[in-house]
């Protein structure tokens, strides 16, 4: 009995709680309360005070808004304040929470490939912007880039999200020096002592490891790290798989259009067996295995890693620090492993995808503001003010070009996290930042980084359409996704430390044996689809 | 009134009531709490039984029956992740479960007053260093040239450095050990709590009679603060099946995995970053039906032993 | 009284081996403490163990200069006093009647707590209840749902058993009720368990940031653990981040992340002695002598 009514109670309680969550009301949109026409920016004739509030889904970014120059000026120009709410902890869980509570705030930005933003659209949580724009504010049409947009087109035929930092095909035509992250490094003084020897065979590559470790058996009294890698984690390890794929200029397809097993290519096998035997030898330390990215940190100021296949933007710091204490010591770019025709490399650069990916939520109640505000930083204007910021306050125009003033260019160098705070500029705001039409106001690389930049930049190809190839979230192939890749996870350090060749191969065998067994023909066919549709929109066929 | 000794076995439900009506009006908003924060909320677990996907309701979730118990179930991994996450466990209960009551129960023989203070203040210290600082630490100081090594083979313990982190043989010890040295002191704040409850008379009764510290150790303070005892124990053996996240989650590798991986990263890898939360549910499910169990036998088998119990 | 030799060698190896313990567990603050006054730059370098090789005020200033900090100290403290006065009070009030074996319905309400402590719906069921009952963004949600809690309730249950019947029936004779001897009796005599009781919950209380992080978007609403998680957040593992971006983002040296450790820990380190002296012994010995 009491069983019962507990029962009973426990049911009808929980749907009061439980019951309300997503609601995917549609909502009629209002008039538009000014006249609207293309060629007028809607934020010049509407920018009474209003709030925004804007989820970015990054924990590392945390300026405020309002408190320096350039913020302060778009409030003061579009009339919009922005409340930023920052994940502190777990992004995923942050935005996942929102989304199954119906509590998004008005904008929101997250990386392209997060799987969230799919099912939010499927679901009616987010506004068409070609909708909003249509109806509040077409001037975002004029400032829009068509090729983002074509790629960005839903197969509804609507337009749900604008991307930051995106480069198109024709971007890549136009600048020559759009430069790729992923690049080959060695330290410069034990390179040229070691009389710069070739590293692009197996063969050449392995010696020059042997002779570095021989050469050179110690760092500060601390053993010396032959190679450096990315952390090794469930999926495997980005140096080892997606890079050197890339080095040695593996296709994604083949000449009939269709995917390519890149994992199984023999030339990328030939160079796997050449890293289980650097691994026996001992060159391969354990640190690779083990080490997090804060004590590879340590290390790479450190100068402990002979080279490194690793992104040239993750250690920047670190080379600075090794630069301001012995400019030799830095690490340099050189040509890393290569196939056996000696092709050269095919590094992706950023593509059409760009970062990160603007949208606006129907929770918003005044989505007017909110796509003329997203209009407002697409312009040349509101790109010129994240870029350089304010015109007599921050920078002079000289000749056509802006020049920074003294005490603005003196803090940007010397306190990267002072400068956002005070005056706002250089894509500290950086959610709809548009590189290439920023290139006309940035000043080229320094040195240390200049050279890793320039290398990287003559092997640096655009292939957009072979990124985020991944099934829809929830659906059976991405379930097959997310195994396979922890299988590959669990093979490749078992390859790495296979006893002899035979144990590699056998290891090699059951992994793709078992991939098959997971169902990886249906995961191809699925990205196989994908494939073709990024490549329609790309106007690739 | 007398409402503390036992009531007459043959007064009415309704007297008894009456008798007690304080008692219950202060148990009773402990009741509607807990009903409302904890049980309403336990609703979404029936999602376990569903594909559930965030943009949509837990109630018009499709359901899917027992798929996602028996999906890990099946996992070629579910015998080692277990074993892992309960050899682990065993070896937390016969070490990291009984040094801080001797530790404890040590403090407690400090006879300089201010030494004592100074220790327990010390000792419980380290509880409040996040394992991400900690874990970062351990990592060097656990490699082949770390400090650990250095110290061990200059004493002579080794001969040769042990990359601890780099073989699965040691896992399970480095994550003990470093969660004992971790926890020992703030643990031990319960035990010295119970011990400074005891009645200090029953000491000097015992020092008349010639009793030696052993004696008074072993006859008085430990039988006092055996319920306190009890009731840790059932608790700790209840939580078997759970781990210390934050600190496998930073100390494991690809070259100890095998020894590593346990339900809780288990569970992050293949739920929560996917936010396939039908199935982290489903195993988190799995995880309080076991504990339910063995708290059962925990604590029958404490009541058995000493008549102590939780309930 | 005299000591016998066999105590006294026990007495000194006891002193030795506290000394010892003393030394593994402080070694690390240490260690913390000297990383954060050394520059950040130089420290990942690494190799700091005893004394700070470039000593720099700047991870503490970083911090500091932060404006909101202040204003989050406040919410932590307020929440820290009001949950952990609250929580204590409130679970010991349910703990009285539940370590009375003669209770009615004393099983049913232990089991069905008992249960609560291994089973929950997860995060989402229980936002959606904080927002059905207008918690969220409210200084009450960091109070309500932590009003009670069931492990602690144990404790308070095993501590009320081990007190003399004696004294609450001497009570019981002159007339008080079962609330008035909870007050004036139980709650005095429990000094011990009830400071042990308010340093867990208070610690709780103190360096939680989750409530922050989920449940509360006003950043003036936000406790001091949720403000420094978000000075020292890092990029992680998010490589697509680099991947995109020209300029280098500003990471925060590790530096500033022991700094801030040092800043939450000290005021934790000031309640302890606080607490300690109920922790002496001699209270209840002088309550059932009265």
């Amino acid at each position: 009995m009491k069983n019962k009514i507990f029962l009973a109670m426990l049911a009808s309680i929980s749907v009061f709680a439980v019951g309300c969550g997503s609601s995917n009301t549609t909502k009629e949109l209002a008039a538009p309360s000014t006249e609207v026409s293309k060629d007028i920016p809607g934020w010049t004739v509407n920018n009474d005070p209003t709030d925004l509030s804007w989820y970015v889904n990054f924990s590392w970014f945390t300026t405020p808004w309002g408190n320096d120059i350039v913020s302060q000026k778009i409030t003061e120009e579009t009339g919009v304040n922005v409340n930023f709410i920052i994940p502190a902890g777990n992004e995923a869980e942050k935005l996942n929470t929102m989304i199954a509570s119906d509590t998004l705030p008005d904008l929101l930005t997250l990386g392209w490939w997060e799987g969230q933003i799919p099912e939010m659209i499927d679901a009616g949580m987010i506004y068409a912007l070609d909708e909003l724009a249509e109806l509040y504010d077409p001037y975002f049409f004029e400032v829009a880039d068509e090729a983002r947009l074509g790629w960005y087109t839903s197969q509804d035929g609507h337009v749900y999200q604008y991307p930051n930092s995106s480069y198109s095909p024709e971007d890549y035509e136009k600048y020559d020096n759009i430069a790729s992250n992923q690049t080959f490094l060695v330290r410069k003084d034990m390179y040229e002592a070691l009389g710069s020897p070739d590293m692009s065979t197996p063969e050449g590559f392995i010696d020059t490891l042997r002779k570095a470790k021989e050469m050179f058996p110690t760092v500060n009294n601390q053993p010396l790290i032959p190679l450096g890698l990315h952390e090794f984690n469930d999926a495997g390890n980005v140096s080892l798989d997606l890079f050197l794929q890339n080095f040695l200029a593996i296709p994604f397809e083949d000449e009939d259009g269709n995917l390519y097993d890149r994992m199984t290519d023999p030339e990328y096998v030939a160079w796997l067996k050449m890293f289980r035997e650097a691994t026996a030898e001992g060159l391969l330390a354990n640190d690779v295995f083990i080490d997090a990215r804060s004590q590879m940190e340590e290390k790479q100021a450190q100068g402990r890693y002979f080279a490194m296949l690793y992104q040239r933007t993750d250690m920047a710091t670190q080379q600075q620090i090794l630069f301001n204490n012995d400019p030799d010591s830095i690490y340099v770019a050189i040509d890393g492993p290569k196939n056996s025709s000696g092709d050269d490399h095919t590094l992706p650069g950023v593509g059409i995808q760009g970062w990160t990916v603007t949208l606006i939520s129907k929770n918003c109640d005044d989505p007017e503001r909110a796509i003329q505000f997203m209009s407002y930083f697409m312009s040349e204007h509101g790109q010129r003010m994240i870029k350089v910021g304010v015109e007599g306050e921050m920078y002079e125009m000289v000749n056509g070009q802006p020049v920074l003033h003294k005490e603005v260019q003196e803090l940007l160098d010397s306190d990267r996290a002072a400068y956002d705070r005070k005056y706002g500029a250089e894509d500290t705001f950086w959610m709809m930042q548009d590189l290439p039409m920023q290139q006309q106001w940035t000043e080229a690389s320094k040195e240390p980084f200049l050279q890793l930049e320039e290398w990287a930049a003559q092997y640096t190809i655009f292939n957009s359409q072979y990124d985020g190839l991944n099934p829809a979230l929830g659906s059976a192939e991405e379930v097959i996704a997310l195994k396979v890749s922890t299988l590959w996870g669990n093979t490749l350090p078992a390859l790495l430390l296979a006893k002899d060749e035979a144990e590699f191969d056998a290891i090699f065998e059951k992994y793709v044996n078992d991939r098959d067994a997971l169902g990886y023909d249906k995961l191809l066919a699925v990205q196989q689809e994908l494939l073709e549709e990024n490549k329609e929109k790309l106007g690739f066929k | 009134m007398s409402t503390v000794s036992k009531p007459a076995p043959k007064a009415s439900f309704g007297e008894r009531l009456k008798k007690q009506k304080y008692l219950q009006m202060m148990v009773w908003p402990g009741i509607i709490w807990m009903f409302i924060f904890n049980y309403i909320p336990m609703s979404g677990i029936i999602i376990a039984f569903k594909d559930y996907k965030i943009t949509g309701t837990m109630w018009g979730a499709p359901w899917a029956g027992l798929s996602h118990f028996k999906e890990f179930l099946t996992d070629p991994s579910f015998m080692n992740i277990m074993q892992n996450t309960l050899g682990i466990s065993l070896l937390k209960l016969c070490i990291a479960f009984p040094l801080p009551i001797l530790f404890a129960l040590l403090v407690n023989e400090v006879r300089s007053a201010r030494y004592k203070k100074s220790i327990q203040t010390i000792s419980y210290l380290p509880h409040f260093i996040s394992w991400v600082v900690l874990g970062g630490l351990l990592i060097t100081w656990l490699s082949d040239t770390g400090m650990i090594n250095e110290v061990l083979v200059m004493t002579g313990i080794l001969k040769e450095p042990i990359a601890f982190l780099a073989d699965p043989k040691y896992f399970w010890w480095v994550a003990v050990i470093s969660d004992t040295w971790k926890e020992l002191g703030w643990s031990a704040i319960i035990y010295i709590a119970a011990i400074s409850g005891i009645d200090q008379q029953m000491y000097e009764a015992a020092a008349i009679d010639g009793a030696t510290k052993m004696q008074k150790i072993w006859h008085i303070t430990l039988p006092a603060i055996k319920g306190t005892i009890a009731v840790m124990f059932i608790l700790a053996v209840a939580g078997m099946l759970n781990s210390n996240f934050d600190q496998i989650f930073i100390l494991n590798n690809v070259l100890n995995a095998e020894a590593s991986e346990v339900i809780d990263t288990y569970v992050y890898k293949m739920g929560m970053r996917s936010g396939r939360y039908s199935y982290a549910t489903a195993i988190g499910l799995f995880k309080s039906v076991v504990a339910m169990i063995l708290l059962v036998i925990a604590n029958f088998i404490t009541k058995k032993l000493q008549g102590r119990s939780l309930f | 009284m005299k000591r016998t030799k066999g105590e006294i060698w026990f007495d000194r190896f006891n002193n030795v081996l506290m000394f010892v313990i003393c030394f593994i567990t402080l070694y690390p603050i240490w260690y913390i403490i000297v990383n954060s006054f050394n520059d950040g730059n130089d420290a990942m370098l690494g190799g700091i163990f005893w004394w700070p090789r470039v000593f720099s005020t700047e991870n503490y200033e970083a911090v500091f200069q932060n404006e909101g900090l202040m204003k989050a100290f406040g919410i932590t403290i307020a929440r820290t006093f009001v949950g952990t006065v609250t929580n204590v009070f409130f679970t010991a009030m349910v703990a009285y009647p539940l370590s009375k074996s003669h209770l009615i319905g004393r099983k049913w309400f232990l089991g069905m707590g008992t249960v609560t402590m291994f089973f929950s719906g997860g995060l989402i069921p229980s936002f959606l209840l904080y927002k059905n009952l207008g918690l969220l963004d409210t200084f009450w949600v960091y109070i309500l749902p932590a009003l009670f809690n069931f492990f602690n309730l144990i404790i308070f249950v095993n501590f009320f058993k081990e007190i003399p019947a004696s004294l609450e029936e001497s009570a019981a004779i002159d007339g008080a009720n079962d609330w008035t001897i909870f007050l004036k009796i139980i709650l005095p005599l429990s000094r011990p368990v009830l400071a042990t009781i308010a340093l867990f919950t208070g610690v709780y209380h103190w360096n939680d940031y989750f409530a922050g992080v989920i449940f509360i978007n006003n950043p003036d609403l936000q406790p001091v653990q949720t403000f420094l998680y978000r000075i020292v957040a890092e990029s992680g593992s998010n490589q697509m981040m680099a991947a995109a971006t020209n300029v280098t983002q500003t990471t925060t040296s590790a530096s500033i992340k022991l700094a801030t450790m040092v800043i939450t820990t000290i005021p934790i380190l000031c309640v302890y002695p606080f607490l300690q002296k109920y922790f002496e012994k001699g209270i209840m010995i002088g309550a059932v002598k009265e």
